[in-house]
């Protein structure tokens, strides 16, 4: 295979991110013999991605998240440091096609997509309707740019239960569920609102909304030269708010047959636009066995490291390869899915009180080790989660052979981790994962939203409580100093009574 | 003396004295015997109602973080001083807290203001959702903490109001 050195267009790669994904890229680089630069709000000067890479250097902005989003000064920064290439990594500028087109206007190489595909997939209804016009299948919508006049009559005509999406969005935000038509026009303005600030276009469309959804996504491949290959599934029906907190591969909801027609449409959307990257085609999957396209993602996704650990296939040297403007070297055959994988995103916030996020120090902070057993994280012991950024603290991910093996090593690993300083969901998630919905895979896509009980605590047995008082007790100076000064006083009045 | 834990919403008053071997634990009217010795950094090997336990335990001011059994949990002392203050103080909401971390989307109002009760003051973000902050009582605004764009912690300052007796004077 090519895996000279003396191959690639570039010996230094910079990656435009922070958090765990920018420690996940660099280990890739790094690995294959090229050297690693990073940008970095200086928020992030403790983090891992800082502390692995050759070159880290500092960039600046009115709020650390609007640094990562100032394109020019991330090209400069390559310019800089001598990099030929650049890592977007997910979320921030990794879909701007505006970004991509002036890292190659500036000579260097995007790692992603062209700025065409990125244009042609960042917005939602010019997907779905060249989705739709490849003869691929999607959900009935009204989209408002097609007559923004008549926008809430159409939407009200394709029926309730209905999702209100932004055109231009992602990751959940500004989604909102119709179930009642006559609060559709308040939804709308609501929608509109968020769309608005989230992503400076309050441009949105409405579609029918599956009840009790799967969320299944396929992991393509291509080389933008007309080769496109699938690297599996994903289920991700474990959300709270839209947004995915447990992946596993292969998915427990589809059949041999439903598994081969899902990922062969996947690679058929992403060859009909001769894509090159990794990317993402997301699907919902009704109970009656129908799916619908959702969108793709033209990136790297965060849950991308379960399909590594079925195929043994690394995506970021894969998209590295591309980017250098190598062929594909895998082809469909190379796929050999083997054993079940699970991801935990493990996240600063009390799952009880609602999943609000929560900050603070990691005062302590442990991996769980073992075979199989990966532990994709940004953080370091003694930094920090603040509200500055996303609270994602780490992905666990774990493998075995069959799905009842893969959900014990899970568990084990969940109770393995150590993270002291801030509340985080991963006794939620062990709860989770052991229990009896996730075992024989009940939940949907709204599952969690509609059983807040299921995030509620336990309440402590007796002896825990004891044993949690009795070690604060005695870890907390002034009882322990009161504590012990008593056989000191018994001492002392038997003196004075002398 | 007794002390004061707060854990979760729950606060539980506990005594700690001293045993012929380790301390002992008063709960209501529990006494329960331990012994515990640290054993490296942060660890600590507990014996508790004839089990052991290994520990990871750090403190942080008044909080005190503990892994038992595989589940991280985070008590805070409370300082009786501050407790006692606290209780005597009373419910006057002179200032609105950040309820969650998040950032600022809009500031509905300046200081030297006057608000009445249900009042929109500004809007902040958290979790994707937008959350409208309302003035708890009638008065008039003493400070706003943050600007439009602006990001904070849980429980930061977000608004004060003079406190009542001001803001009746000021009217007068």
């Amino acid at each position: 295979m090519n895996d000279s050195l003396h191959h690639w267009p570039f010996d230094t790669v910079l990656v435009a991110n922070r958090g765990e994904i920018a420690a996940r890229v660099l280990r890739t680089v790094q690995r294959l013999g090229l050297k690693g630069a990073i940008v970095h709000h200086a928020a992030d000067r403790d983090t891992l991605g800082v502390r692995m890479a050759d070159i880290a250097i500092e960039i600046t902005g009115e709020t650390p998240v609007a640094a990562y989003l100032d394109g020019a000064q991330i090209i400069a920064a390559a310019r800089q440091c001598g990099a030929g290439a650049i890592h977007p990594g997910y979320g921030f500028l990794s879909e701007n096609a505006k970004f991509a087109a002036a890292v190659e206007a500036a000579g260097l190489r995007f790692i992603g997509p062209t700025p065409q595909q990125i244009h042609a997939m960042g917005d939602k209804v010019r997907a779905r309707n060249a989705v739709e016009k490849a003869g691929f299948p999607v959900a009935p919508s009204a989209i408002e740019d097609d007559d923004p006049a008549t926008f809430v009559a159409r939407a009200r005509a394709v029926g309730a239960p209905l999702l209100i999406k932004p055109s231009a969005g992602g990751g959940g935000k500004g989604m909102h569920i119709v179930r009642d038509l006559s609060q559709l026009e308040g939804e709308i303005a609501h929608a509109r609102s968020e769309a608005q600030r989230y992503f400076g276009d309050g441009r949105l469309f409405a579609e029918r909304y599956v009840e009790h959804p799967h969320h299944i996504e396929v992991q393509v491949l291509g080389d933008g030269q007309g080769h496109v290959i699938h690297v599996m599934e994903r289920e991700c029906s474990v959300q709270r708010r839209f947004q995915k907190i447990v992946e596993e591969t292969p998915s427990p909801s589809l059949t041999a047959e439903k598994r081969r027609e899902i990922c062969e449409t996947a690679a058929g959307i992403a060859h009909s636009i001769d894509y090159r990257n990794a990317g993402t085609v997301e699907f919902i999957f009704g109970a009656g066995g129908e799916f619908y396209f959702l969108e793709m993602n033209t990136r790297l996704q965060v849950e991308h490291p379960i399909s590594e650990e079925i195929t043994g296939i690394d995506l970021v040297e894969q998209q590295l390869w591309v980017a250098a403007g190598e062929k594909l070297a895998l082809t469909q055959a190379d796929v050999k899915p083997h054993g079940h994988a699970i991801e935990c995103r493990i996240y600063a916030e009390d799952a009880a009180r609602n999943y609000t996020p929560t900050t603070g120090p990691l005062l302590v902070l442990q991996p769980p080790a073992g075979e199989h057993v990966r532990w994709d994280s940004g953080v370091v012991e003694g930094g920090a989660v603040t509200a500055a950024f996303d609270p994602m603290i780490a992905k666990l991910i774990v493998w075995a052979e069959d799905r009842d093996a893969t959900i014990s090593r899970m568990a084990a690993a969940l109770r393995d981790t150590v993270l002291l300083g801030c509340k985080t969901n991963i006794a939620f998630l062990r709860r989770l994962v052991t229990s009896q919905p996730f075992h024989a895979n009940e939940i949907h896509t709204s599952w969690l939203d509609g059983h807040p009980e299921v995030a509620q605590e336990p309440a402590l047995p007796p002896d825990t409580l004891h044993a949690l008082l009795a070690a604060a007790a005695l870890s907390t100076k002034p009882l322990r100093d009161t504590a012990n000064a008593v056989p000191d006083l018994h001492a002392a009045i038997g003196a004075w009574r002398n | 003396m007794k002390s004061t834990f707060k854990l979760g919403a729950a606060e539980h008053a506990i005594e700690l004295s001293r045993a012929a071997h380790g301390y002992r634990l008063h709960l209501g009217d529990q006494v329960i015997p331990f012994e515990m010795e640290s054993c490296g950094a942060h660890r600590a090997r507990l014996r508790i109602a004839g089990h052991t336990h290994d520990l990871r335990l750090i403190t942080a001011g008044d909080d005190v973080f503990i892994q038992l059994d595989g589940e991280a949990h985070a008590l805070r002392y409370v300082d009786p001083l501050a407790h006692f203050e606290a209780t005597a103080r009373g419910g006057a909401a002179d200032t609105i807290r950040a309820p969650m971390p998040g950032s600022i989307v809009a500031v509905a109002v300046q200081e030297g203001e006057a608000v009445t009760r249900g009042q929109a003051l500004l809007v902040m973000e958290s979790m994707k959702m937008e959350t409208t902050i309302t003035a708890p009582r009638d008065g008039v605004i003493a400070t706003v903490a943050y600007e439009k764009g602006q990001t904070f912690e849980r429980d930061a300052l977000l608004v004060a109001l003079q406190p009542a007796a001001d803001a009746e004077g000021g009217a007068a």
